[in-house]
């Protein structure tokens, strides 16, 4: 059965594009354009299989609940071509494999950017970036991903091609485009993104600060933020992380490191800096030596190695809670090492690294119960784990997916009740 | 301003009404509480303009929201068009008497009128004693119905601050008679009015200064009373513009309290009387303000006889205006218009104490000087 | 089949008991209509509204709200939301009759968290009460539509709309973390979910817009600002409409954040500057303290205006009285309307005047509000940019000018009506490198039929929508229509082919509906696809948004 439908797929994409995928009844299918990608979801849904979207340097597609339903990976990575860039209006329109990163490199000789996004995630595709919301993929000044979304092209499970009109805002409905982002490609699949790009910043300025509690740290960011300040990135970082990551700040017990970057016109730029020099005078802290924030850019960019291991645990929380799951998490895992990012006025993100006493990375058991451990504490606190999802709206969804779906083609095992 | 009164400029207002986007609803107090479309100004006056262009007959039931304004005219504070709703609604309702399509509530108003009238005035000289009233001088004071009928403390309060500042005793002004006839305007009946208005200017004209505790009779003796050719020929003031020329008389206590002033429509929005009753309470309170108030303040919901055609929305109106002060834990009001108090007290939530003008001056001193024969109110 | 009107209201007492609901003939002709202007049309013609709802109810909580639905699910009956009836699009007619359901007993501000600088308000709150509560406790919620007098935030919601800081401050979908809905199967959902994060589409922004065909909005969790620090607002002029757009896209694209930003094209400034009205505030101040006084032994109340005699509607001699009548009030009306007669001449002639005589040029007025040191450095870079591309600083009177009149358009809606003609907004937004031939192309359609002016008043870094005011002018009230609808289509079928969007914050009701489907084209497979699942019997405001409304039309 399988065979029949890689051959019926290799008629639209090429045999080179098709290949099963040992050990699963899955084949891998790479069209090599939105008409083609648009027949292999027609034949795949028409053969009674089910979509899977992969795209580039995105993790494994989830096929949870599929059992031996046959099915087939779609991969966009073919799909990398800028189709438009509206250097005019800031705009730019690219098929939804082209990475984050690549298309950085498109843009940089123009003078435009996507934007201070982390640089870690732009290693994904477009498609993926939109396609599964996340709390890091946010910054300050320019929101979360999903917000440079100005229109989208989708194969819909029939075979359709639908494509959202471009317009700065407009009052016509819902949002459309929103049913696709984040819905990690169960309504479409995203072929294609017009996305809104900023201009490179005229300046980049850095700083770093020593407070006395990561409680006055986090208090002096969203003072700062109130003000208007919108930093292109700001990290808090406690005493257990800095001793590893920033051993010559000479952290004490307690203590907080604050490092930030504010960007933009250089005007604008030094008064986001004042600002942050300011909130963290007023919450007792004092300047540090400049190199330690450059530090932490050179990492953030990858020019410079992190200290491994990783960050192994994420929880999300409002500016009112922040601070409680910061403690929370804390306590439930006093080894841990821990950092607070991605700040803007909903909030930001506690970062952990699991380590043991030793200072190395938990895995195995271990590990299981300490995540554990983390995320009853966090949720305990107010804060929401990565990939929770409020199910309230469930049956909506559901039954749009019903409507849009009826035979459960596009991602079925994705977004459902585990 | 004379202009408003003419057919040309009524035909004017009732169609830029007609075809305004509804710019002043958030400010008429009747639609808000109710939450009816339909009572909003725009709505009402596009009502009375059909009525007026026979696209709906004259009926009881098509002519019920020009019944819904208490005239408060809280609406033209946000009209380009400088129309008077409040007012062109009051025409409306004439024609919809001489129509036999008035308000059920308000059949045989005229005779109800004229029988409380007489009532509150032979009770006043009962309660009062023939002493306290006389029918010329050089200051007599007129209460106000509501002031005579239900706030009889109210008044021996004001006499015994007259009295305190040196003012000897203020009679009373002798009548027969204790409104000045709004309400039979306001239940379009104005050749009523016109002879009810008559004879009350008749009285007042025999002293030199009018001071007057209720806010919609200081607006009809200075303003409306005029249009009917009948002139007072004397200077006629409310009693919050009467004791601020007095104010710093005032004694003041040692620690001020809290006290919230709300302003009648009638002083605020027609005859301009802001600043005055905060002066005089100044002296003796810490005046603190409603979020709305001044040329902005929220009706009581006590004018236009909403009392009489709508009542639960009138005492609705009154809670609604009340509940900010509720919500702070409660307080004390004060207000310079027998009817407001009126409205205010009786809707009054726990913790929240309405206070006449007079009564406040008179209590919140460290002697408190209410008069030794206040007559209690009857139950 | 619709079940029968006494029915519905002995239903509905049973919910909300007899006093909040009403079957008036007062109360149904009311909720017929909101404020779309060709509904004016009838109006003004004397025509009595021909789709009327069926009832009138005003539920207090949520959960009444929810047992209406169901109710009204289960009898077959529509529902029609409705907030403050300012919308200019028909949204809330009854097209097939149905419980009208008036948010506004649902109007309290429950509270603010300060730590999260959220708000949570129900839906039927006055949108100017709403913002003075805020101003009160030291916030904005940073929306100011020209009908914020009358509009309810509900309303805002529903429609996406969009105030006069919007470049600032975005549209009121920009500001909202989450909503409390009842959804066509009677259920009440929560989009409120942290921003930040969370797997699965948007559901707040699904539901944003929709105008009551998806659920009733009840209340909602918005995003406040401080109250701001300091204020600016500078006057500017710039040669033409083309150097006004490139000056301001400049400033948006160098991620600067006016909060006012409004560029007038040649007749508007022409208009707008013709017709100065220096806002005499002490004046203003009397006429609100003061009542008018009527002259001595004229009557305490004016007369009111005899019924008219019965004649032809609008022939010729009830417009030659007409003519006669107006006459004793000045030559305006009739002047006015025999311009509106000849619109092409006129916006030819004015544009002439307006650019090659008086070299008068466009004004531009920006405003930048907030927090003082942000504020500060702001405005700087603003005006330098704005100088760098030609524009010519006239200081702060323009912009103090502007905001003593800054609702004034709302009322300028009468007059044009009293005499005869009509007057609409059409406002549609694109991306800057089609605005200027958005601009010339709806303004060259719509200029065949009626005098245009246009502004552009809400800008973002890609793009701006622009704001065309047109009046015009037909013998009788069939004319009339047809001439309204005349313009409508061309003017958004214009703006469809340079690819705009046919409304940036009006939202759609029944005027746009035609036109949905060209603007979102295949991808109102997911509007559908929305509408089934949140309200799979379409008792939800049918016949709206370009949705279609078999059930209800079959009958």
């Amino acid at each position: 059965m399988t065979l029949e439908l890689a051959g019926a797929l290799a008629a639209v994409v090429g045999a080179d594009h098709v290949r099963p995928i040992p050990g699963q009844p899955a084949l891998a299918v790479t069209p090599g354009s939105p008409t083609e990608l648009a027949d292999v979801v027609r034949i795949t849904a028409d053969a009674g299989a089910a979509v899977v979207p992969v795209g580039a340097g995105f993790r494994a597609a989830r096929v949870r609940g599929l059992g031996e339903r046959r099915r087939v990976h779609l991969s966009s990575e073919r799909l990398d071509q800028v189709v438009q860039l509206d250097e005019t209006s800031m705009l730019c329109h690219a098929q939804a494999g082209l990475t984050g990163a690549a298309l950085e490199k498109i843009l940089a000789p123009r003078g435009l950017s996507l934007g201070d996004y982390p640089p870690g995630i732009l290693g994904s595709s477009l498609g993926g970036l939109i396609g599964v919301r996340t709390p890091g993929k946010s910054s300050a000044r320019h929101g979360f991903f999903e917000e440079a979304v100005a229109g989208l092209s989708a194969v819909l499970a029939d075979g359709r091609t639908i494509h959202t009109r471009v317009a700065p805002r407009r009052s016509t409905g819902p949002d459309l485009a929103r049913a696709l982002c984040g819905s990690e490609g169960t309504i479409g699949y995203i072929t294609a993104a017009v996305l809104r790009l900023h201009r490179r910043p005229e300046a980049r300025l850095l700083a770093a600060y020593v407070l006395p509690s990561v409680d006055a740290a986090i208090a002096a960011a969203f003072l700062a933020l109130r003000e208007e300040c919108a930093p292109a990135g700001l990290r808090i970082v406690d005493a257990t992380e800095a001793r590893l990551h920033f051993p010559d700040a000479g952290l004490a017990d307690g203590q907080a490191l604050l490092v930030a970057c504010t960007a933009g016109p250089t005007d604008l730029a030094a008064c986001d800096r004042d600002l942050i020099a300011s909130a963290v005078a007023a919450e007792g802290g004092a300047a540090a030596d400049l190199g330690l924030a450059e530090r932490w850019w050179r990492r953030r960019l990858g020019t410079e190695p992190t200290p491994e291991p990783s960050p192994g645990f994420q929880a999300s929380a409002g500016p009112g809670q922040l601070t409680a799951a910061y403690h929370a998490i804390r306590r439930a895992v006093p080894t841990a090492r821990l950092h607070v990012s991605r700040f803007d006025l909903d909030g930001a993100v506690v970062f952990a690294t699991l380590v043991d006493d030793r200072g190395d990375a938990l895995a195995g058991d271990a590990l299981t119960a300490t995540v554990a451990r983390a995320e009853a504490a966090a949720t305990a606190a107010g804060a929401w784990l990565l990939g929770a999802r409020p199910t309230a709206l469930d049956p909506y969804l559901k039954a749009l997916r019903a409507q849009l779906d009826p035979r459960g083609v596009m991602n079925p095992g994705a977004l459902t009740e585990s | 301003m004379a202009d408003h009164f003419t057919t040309a400029d009524v035909a004017r207002q009732l169609d830029d009404c007609t075809f305004c986007p509804k710019m002043c609803r958030h400010a008429c107090p009747v639609s808000t509480t109710t939450g009816r479309e339909s009572l909003i100004p725009q709505a009402k006056m596009d009502r009375l303009n059909k009525l007026v262009h026979d696209q709906e007959p004259w009926r009881p039931d098509t002519t019920e929201s020009l019944w819904a304004c208490t005239g408060c005219r809280h609406c033209t504070v946000y009209c380009d068009h400088d129309n008077e709703p409040g007012l062109v609604l009051l025409s409306g309702r004439a024609e919809a008497n001489k129509r036999g399509a008035g308000h059920p509530a308000l059949a045989g108003y005229g005779e109800r009128f004229r029988a409380r009238d007489q009532r509150l005035a032979a009770d006043a000289r009962e309660r009062f004693g023939a002493e306290a009233f006389a029918s010329t001088g050089a200051i007599g004071f007129w209460p106000g119905c509501d002031s005579l009928d239900k706030g009889t403390a109210d008044v021996a309060a004001a006499q015994a601050v007259f009295e305190r500042l040196g003012l000897g005793p203020v009679p009373l002004v002798d009548a027969g008679l204790a409104c000045a006839g709004y309400p039979l305007l306001a239940a379009g009946l104005p050749d009523e009015f016109r002879w009810h208005a008559g004879k009350v200017a008749t009285a007042l004209r025999r002293f030199q200064t009018i001071v007057i505790g209720c806010s919609a009779c200081r607006h009809a003796i200075t303003a409306l009373y005029q249009g009917e050719g009948i002139s007072v020929g004397t200077t006629v003031v409310s009693i919050a513009e009467f004791l601020a020329t007095h104010a710093d008389k005032l004694p003041a206590p040692a620690t001020k309290k809290r006290v919230h002033y709300h302003d009648p429509c009638y002083l605020a929005r027609s005859a301009g009387v802001i600043e005055e009753p905060r002066r005089v309470l100044g002296q003796v309170a810490d005046v603190r303000e409603f979020a709305w108030s001044g040329v902005d303040t929220e009706c009581c919901g006590g004018g236009g006889l909403l009392p009489k055609t709508m009542p639960a929305v009138a005492d609705a109106m009154a809670r609604r205006r009340l509940a900010e002060l509720a919500a702070q834990g409660g307080g004390i009001v004060a207000t310079a218009c027998g009817t407001c108090a009126l409205m205010l007290r009786r809707n009054a939530p726990d913790g929240v104490e309405v206070s006449d003008l007079a009564t406040a001056v008179a209590n919140l001193t460290d002697t408190p000087f209410t008069p030794p024969a206040a007559p209690a109110d009857e139950p | 089949m619709v079940a029968d009107a006494d029915r519905v209201r002995r239903e509905l007492e049973g919910i909300v008991g007899p006093r909040r609901v009403s079957v008036r003939p007062g109360d149904l002709d009311t909720y017929a209509r909101d404020m779309w202007p060709r509904l004016l049309l009838a109006r003004r013609a004397g025509a009595t509204p021909t789709m009327l709802p069926t009832a009138v109810v005003w539920p207090e909580t949520v959960r009444e709200v929810a047992a209406i639905v169901r109710m009204a699910r289960n009898l077959g009956v529509p529902i029609i939301p409705y907030g403050g009836g300012s919308g200019v699009c028909g949204g809330v007619v009854p097209r097939f009759g149905g419980i009208t359901i008036d948010t506004k007993r649902m109007a309290a501000l429950r509270g603010i968290r300060a730590s999260d600088q959220v708000v949570d308000v129900e839906a039927g709150l006055s949108g100017e009460r709403f913002e003075r509560e805020l101003t009160r406790r030291g916030y904005t919620f940073g929306n100011f539509p020209s009908s914020i007098y009358c509009s309810t935030v509900g309303g805002w919601l529903a429609t996406r709309a969009a105030g006069q800081l919007s470049t600032k401050y975005g549209k009121v979908e920009d500001r909202v973390a989450g909503l409390t809905l009842v959804t066509g199967t009677g259920e009440v959902v929560d989009t409120d979910g942290p921003r930040r994060a969370i797997g699965g589409p948007d559901w707040t922004q699904l539901v944003l817009g929709s105008e009551g065909t998806l659920g009733i909005i009840t209340s909602a969790r918005l995003r406040l600002s401080p109250a701001p620090q300091l204020k600016v607002l500078r006057g500017f002029e710039v040669d033409n409409v083309a150097a006004g757009v490139e000056a301001l896209r400049r400033v948006l694209q160098r991620g600067l954040k006016p909060a006012v930003v409004r560029l007038y094209d040649e007749l508007d400034t022409f208009v707008n500057s013709f017709g100065h009205h220096h806002h005499d505030a002490a004046a203003a101040e009397l006429r609100h303290t003061h009542a008018p006084v009527p002259l001595p032994g004229e009557g305490a109340l004016p007369p009111l205006p005899p019924p008219p005699r019965a004649t032809d509607d609008d022939g010729p001699l009830e417009r030659l009285l007409g003519m006669v009548r107006k006459a004793r009030h000045g030559l305006r009306g009739d002047a006015f309307t025999a311009v509106l007669d000849r619109p092409r001449l006129i916006n030819r002639v004015v544009g002439t005047v307006a650019e090659k005589i008086a070299r008068k040029g466009c004004k531009l007025i920006i405003g930048l509000e907030g927090a003082r040191l942000r504020t500060e450095v702001e405005a700087a870079l603003t005006f330098a940019e704005l100088e760098r591309a030609g524009a010519r600083d006239q200081g702060e009177e323009p912009g103090r000018a502007w905001l003593a009149r800054r609702y004034a358009v709302s009322y300028k809606m009468s007059p044009v009506f009293r005499d005869g003609a009509f007057v609409d907004t059409m406002e549609v937004a694109t991306s800057w490198a089609t605005l200027l031939d958005l601009y010339h192309s709806v303004r060259a359609a719509l200029g065949k039929h009626a005098v245009v002016m246009a502004h552009f008043s809400h800008a973002y870094p890609e793009g701006c929508s622009i704001y065309f005011t047109f009046a015009a002018h037909a013998p009788d009230r069939a004319a009339s229509e047809r001439l309204y609808d005349t313009i409508w289509k061309d003017g958004l079928e214009a703006a469809t082919r340079v690819g705009a969007t046919i409304s940036h914050h009006h939202g759609v009701g029944m005027l746009r509906a035609p036109y949905m489907a060209g603007e979102h084209r295949e991808a109102m497979a997911i509007l559908t696809a929305l509408k089934h699942s949140f309200d799979p019997d379409d008792v939800m405001n049918p016949g709206k948004l370009g949705l279609a409304a078999r059930r209800w039309e079959a009958r």
